[in-house]
């Protein structure tokens, strides 16, 4: 890579992406880490078409926007890592390709309340080969599912690391971000292709 | 010509950028870094409006998305006005590692992730 073929100091940008359904904590996973105040974002869509940000590609039809949260964190050299949240919202589903493209992995932030609402993600991911992992929010303070079972009931593959964390608890959203990248690089060190 | 004010933006996001609409760009990532340029910057107010915000918020790097944060405008009017300024030399992009994965070779990849989890675990 360019930042270490030369000596000045570059930064690297790398993203996470934090997935699940609307209202389930994935500004609040993100704002416990970040060091901004998670930002929204907007993108311009046309109703009819999958394509992100592609500014009135036909001046007729009627366009959108759709909002996006995210926050940063530097780490050691140069490393800037930007995490993403993806919007609730089941219309916008296709603009999770773009959100996706070059992620380390992503994180599927569960209710096991509305365990149905994070369906898409994992299918999303699954289908993508991204490596994710499956993470219960436990704002609520109960543990009321075991890991397994909320495995089970998401029919998830037994590799993929499932834990609880508290997202507005920073070493929770920490230690869920490690385990991620842990198993992405597990997964890259066996060969299997970024995504 | 933009215009800004408490109120808000007066122009509408095509008119910033002239019409294009984003489809001849090359695509630039959300997370892809933007940093100013010593011309951008001296060169800064001969830009729109919007395009000096970009030179003036870039600094040494900021990402894409987040300059459409800051300067309130969509994604996809930034992704223009930010190409531009880069074909002038104004700005420089560091793509992010997603840009670069298929050119990417595993060594450099696992390298990169370990050092993000030496990151995260430093935090």
């Amino acid at each position: 890579m360019a930042s270490e073929a030369s000596n000045k100091p570059r930064q690297t940008p790398v993203k996470i992406v934090v997935a699940g359904g609307f209202g389930v904590g994935k500004t609040t996973f993100v704002g416990a880490i970040s060091e901004i105040e998670p930002l929204r974002s907007e993108a311009l869509i046309t109703q009819a078409s999958a394509g992100v940000d592609e500014l009135f590609e036909n001046g007729s039809k009627t366009t959108t926007t759709v909002a996006m949260d995210f926050g940063r964190i530097s780490l050691k050299d140069g490393l800037v890592l930007y995490l993403f949240g993806t919007p609730g919202q089941d219309r916008f589903h296709f603009m999770w390709h773009e959100l996706a493209k070059g992620a380390i992995g992503a994180v599927v932030l569960v209710d096991t309340r509305r365990l149905d609402a994070c369906f898409a993600a994992v299918d999303f991911f699954e289908q993508r080969d991204t490596p994710f992992m499956v993470v219960v929010n436990t704002f609520d303070g109960r543990l009321n599912h075991s890991l397994e079972d909320v495995r089970e009931a998401l029919n998830v593959s037994p590799e993929v690391p499932m834990a609880y964390c508290d997202a507005r608890v920073r070493v929770d959203v920490q230690s869920t971000l490690y385990q991620l990248v842990e198993y992405a690089l597990l997964r890259a060190l066996q060969g299997i292709p970024v995504s | 010509m933009a215009r800004h004010s408490s109120e808000g933006r007066l122009v509408r996001p095509y008119t910033m950028t002239g019409g294009r609409t984003g489809q001849d760009v090359p695509a630039i990532a959300l997370e892809s870094l933007i940093s100013a340029t010593e011309e951008g910057r001296a060169t800064k107010h001969q830009f729109r409006w919007e395009a000096s915000r970009v030179i003036e918020y870039a600094g040494q790097g900021t990402a894409l998305i987040e300059l459409a944060a800051l300067i309130d405008v969509p994604i996809g009017v930034i992704r223009v006005v930010v190409a531009d300024l880069a074909q002038r030399g104004a700005v420089e992009i560091v793509d992010s590692v997603g840009g670069m994965s298929t050119d990417l070779d595993a060594v450099a990849y696992t390298d990169l992730l370990k050092k993000v989890l030496d990151g995260i675990r430093s935090l």
